[in-house]
């Protein structure tokens, strides 16, 4: 009887069990989800010289805000309009937030954990996000209204400028490296980050996770001003939260790997906490990646929103070219000798 | 550059945001706030209710009385203290209470000796404490501890 | 045989044809979205370049103008106020002046003064609000909190001086109705000082922002002889290049006392707008601190009035500054007659017409508001641009739907 609990407590703790599940995988997401999303309204507010969400919990700040807001999001009533296209309207964003959280299994918290430990995970984790903005445009078609459709068509353009850059720039740290698997390229950073390497890939990467993720400046997609809220307006209650919380997630797994590629990873505390228990290791890999999306969200307190077209002109006219740059940047380091 | 601008104000927080109704901001003394009637001035000429621009002070008279007195509806009033102004006898005058709220649609109607009231916020009478606003050159407006 | 059945009558796309082909995509931007305030928009794409854009206005139309027929002169002050709210000196002290040359009644210079002082921080109160709404339009939350923050120090300045926040009725047919309290200059010195702080604060994020930037810059240009062509007012005008401001006619307030300079931009883009709006800040700053300066002694309410009160009463209006209204203010009846007035409002120039004969009730009464003027841009401006730029333009023109509908 104890040898039975002995052994589902070490099936639980297996890397194929405890990554996709545990870390980095669906109670992480919940808990980036619960405390990311308040941690950006209380930045916001406190630029904005106000107090963000407060009277849930006066003494712990209105932490349990978000909480509260999933709970409403529940019991609220789902409406499917007439004139949508059920199977699609109501699949869509179970579909988006799943595809968001698919890459997950690849992204290896500590040598040797991770959900499918694969040798080629950095273009198969970008591949699997690149996935997302399909369901979008099937979200905004199904819905058949004029906002949605026109929400979905500028998702549409963005994802095409965007894609790009985000792939060149990631794959040309792969080249510099000589690996495409995101494990050997963390443990390549021992001394120097990647970004102090290849400023103009880390940069390139950076800004085009922000537009993939749709946070300010380029929340074009989710436009409340002119298209009430783009491929989202006919969504209430929890498929409005589903939707919400895919496009945190998009974020969540594109900053771990930008964590991972570019700030090196899980160093320095995996000798020591790694001896504990392999995943604890993976603590600062953690805390780097909140850092970068505690900035990613601060941003939406400094900027407006783009424009479409120069948006797409940013991904093509700028980003672009410095992608390429950074290849060749990063051939020239490897000629070169340097890493 | 904005981003500075942004990280500066997040470090140094400047919010002058008051927590009501656990503070309570305690108005000037020209506050136009709830209107008091003192019924021992009232001369009964009836101006108030003549110049008021919404209707909201209309003469009562009892029956079997001469004097008609004036009675106000909360609902109309929009506080421009016309009636004040124009009384002869100074028997209106502005209170500093504006935070009074009403439950049903008859208790916004005062008539004659329910005029002559004094009005309290509520805020105050469940515990709020006292703040009044000062300027700053730093901070645009900050609220110290009132009396 | 239900209706569903019936063939139709009149072939409504024959009736309903409007400008453009097959690839024209019509949005109605109505009164339920985030971000058209009370209006509606009916915009016509064709793909992302906007055809044409119609407003579609009347929805906060509370008839005032109709009303005014049926209250006395002096109930009339609040009518007309509602319609700015968040300007309400200087729409009242259109009506009130044009009602003082009517009366034949000249207020005394120390309440020309203190109408000054309240018509600029109406002025300084309403451009924070049209910079928070255009920073909002596009999404910039920051400066929206920022514009409506800053607005409450130069609000609790008025409630010093007026007694209430936003609905100030201070101007009234002779005069004012309260004087400056004790401490005034010191608290607006620091209230000034902290604004200019700020104004560059919004610089940095906001205005200068080349993100912004990228927003407004060559977006919505007005030309300077289309501006005058189509009759434009206010900062929309000043920012085309053409130098007209109702204060410098000099029939009403300090303004021919006091040196100022009226800002003007030469682009006419969105973008010299925005600029043009914090440069009259500036510019409302220095006026108030001169008018400050400047302020002569005396009463408050004219002669012609204060002497119709009770010697007691009289001495107490001129000690502590609470003006007290003559009785025959419930009843003033002006000669038969009609005047005009013009005041200089923060949105532009609103014109007053009032008929009168000789009833305690005005005749006809009528106001032609400056956002009404500057409709016509809305419908001419966006065209030819994208569809994101309706937005950026709307925030620039600062239209105000209560203040065009009355």
């Amino acid at each position: 009887m104890w040898e039975l609990i002995d052994v589902i407590i070490r099936l639980l703790l297996s890397p194929p069990v405890f990554a996709p599940l545990i870390y980095p995988g669906l109670v992480t997401v919940l808990i980036i989800l619960v405390s990311l999303i308040w941690l950006g309204r209380k930045i916001a507010a406190k630029v904005q010289l106000r107090y963000g969400p407060y009277y849930i919990a006066k003494r712990l700040g209105g932490a349990p805000q978000l909480i509260a807001d999933a709970i409403r999001f529940m019991f609220q009533e789902v409406i499917v309009p007439r004139t949508a296209d059920k199977i699609p309207y109501l699949l869509a964003p179970a579909l988006a937030m799943t595809l968001g959280l698919v890459p997950v299994v690849f992204i290896p918290v500590a040598p040797g954990f991770a959900g499918i430990v694969t040798s080629y995970s950095l273009p198969l984790a970008l591949a699997l996000s690149s996935l997302l903005p399909i369901t979008v445009i099937l979200m905004a078609w199904s819905a058949n209204n004029k906002f949605t459709i026109q929400g979905g068509v500028r998702e549409a353009f963005m994802v095409i400028a965007y894609e790009i850059p985000l792939f060149v720039a990631a794959l040309s740290m792969g080249l510099a490296y000589g690996t495409l698997s995101l494990e050997e390229i963390v443990e390549k950073q021992v001394l120097v980050p990647g970004a102090v390497l290849n400023p103009l890939a880390a940069f390139v990467f950076y800004v085009s996770m922000l537009m993939s993720a749709g946070k300010l400046p380029f929340d074009i997609v989710e436009g409340e001003q002119e298209i009430v809220a783009g491929p989202f307006t006919e969504y209430s209650g929890i498929l409005y939260g589903l939707v919400m919380g895919a496009s945190y997630a998009q974020l969540y797994v594109l900053s771990m790997i930008f964590t991972e590629v570019f700030l090196a990873g899980w160093h320095p505390f995996i000798g020591s906490l790694g001896a504990l228990y392999l995943p604890l290791g993976g603590l600062a890999l953690f805390v780097k990646a909140y850092l970068v999306l505690a900035f990613s969200v601060f941003l939406r307190s400094v900027y407006g929103r783009y424009r479409l077209d120069y948006a797409l002109r940013i991904g093509w006219e700028r980003l672009f070219p410095l992608s390429v740059l950074a290849l060749f940047l990063s051939l020239g380091l490897r000629v070169v000798g340097v890493v | 550059m904005a981003i500075a601008t942004g990280l500066k104000y997040l470090v140094a927080s400047k919010r002058m945001t008051v927590h009501y109704p656990e503070y309570v901001i305690e108005l000037g003394p020209r506050y136009r706030g709830m209107i008091r009637w003192h019924k021992d001035k009232c001369i009964s000429c009836s101006l108030c209710a003549r110049i008021c621009p919404a209707s909201a002070i209309k003469m009562y008279r009892k029956p079997g009385e001469k004097k008609a007195y004036p009675g106000i509806n909360y609902q109309r009033c929009i506080f421009c203290g016309f009636c004040v102004d124009i009384c002869p006898a100074d028997a209106l005058e502005h209170t500093r209470t504006h935070d009074v709220a009403f439950e049903t649609l008859e208790e916004h109607l005062y008539v004659v000796e329910e005029f002559d009231k004094d009005w309290v916020s509520p805020a105050l009478l469940e515990g709020a404490k006292k703040v009044k606003v000062e300027f700053d050159e730093e901070r645009g407006l900050v609220h110290v501890a009132g009396d | 045989m239900s209706w569903r059945d019936e063939k139709l009558v009149v072939d409504w796309r024959k009736v309903a044809k409007a400008p453009g082909g097959e690839e024209i995509y019509e949005l109605f931007i109505g009164p339920q979205h985030p971000a058209s305030g009370h209006m509606r928009f009916i915009v016509r794409l064709e793909g992302d370049i906007i055809v044409d854009v119609e407003p579609d206005i009347g929805y906060v139309h509370r008839t005032m103008e109709k009303l005014a027929e049926g209250r006395e002169y002096i109930k009339n002050i609040p009518l007309f106020e509602r319609a700015t709210i968040i300007d309400s000196n200087n729409i009242t002290l259109g009506y009130v002046r044009a009602l003082e040359k009517l009366l034949d009644v000249e207020p005394p210079p120390r309440a020309r003064y203190l109408r000054t002082i309240l018509s600029e921080i109406n002025r300084i109160q309403s451009h924070l609000y049209g910079i928070g709404i255009a920073g909002i339009m596009l999404n910039h939350s920051t400066v929206f909190m920022w514009a409506f923050g800053d607005r409450e120090i130069w609000m609790q300045l008025a409630e010093e001086l007026t007694g209430a926040r936003l609905t100030h009725t201070y101007s009234i047919p002779g005069g004012v109705r309260r004087d400056l309290p004790d401490g005034f200059e010191e608290r607006f010195e620091k209230a000034a000082r902290y604004m200019l702080r700020r104004l560059e604060d919004y610089g940095k994020i906001f205005l200068y922002n080349p993100m912004i930037r990228s927003r407004y810059e060559g977006v919505g240009v007005l030309k300077k002889h289309e501006a005058e062509r189509l009759g434009a007012v206010g900062p929309n005008l000043r920012a085309s290049g053409v130098r007209y401001d109702a204060r410098l006619l000099g029939d009403y307030g300090a303004y021919s006392e006091l040196e100022f300079e009226v800002p003007v931009q030469e682009e006419g883009d969105s973008f010299a707008r925005m600029v043009q709006r914090v440069e009259e800040i500036k510019v409302s700053i220095e006026i108030i601190r001169q008018a400050l300066k400047k302020m002569p002694d005396g009463p408050i309410l004219a002669e012609k009035y204060l002497k119709l009160l009770p010697p007691k009463l009289r001495e107490r209006v001129l000690k502590t500054g609470r003006v007290k209204f003559p009785a025959i203010f419930a009843n003033l009846r002006p000669p038969p007659g009609e005047t005009v007035a013009r005041v200089e409002m923060a949105r532009g120039e609103v014109f007053y017409h009032i008929v009168s004969d000789g009833s305690p009730k005005p005749y006809r009464v009528r106001i032609v508001t400056p956002s009404f003027r500057n409709l016509v841009l809305l419908r001419l401006l966006p065209r030819e641009h994208r569809f994101m730029d309706l937005l950026a333009i709307y925030g620039s023109l600062d239209y105000f739907p209560p203040e065009s509908d009355r």
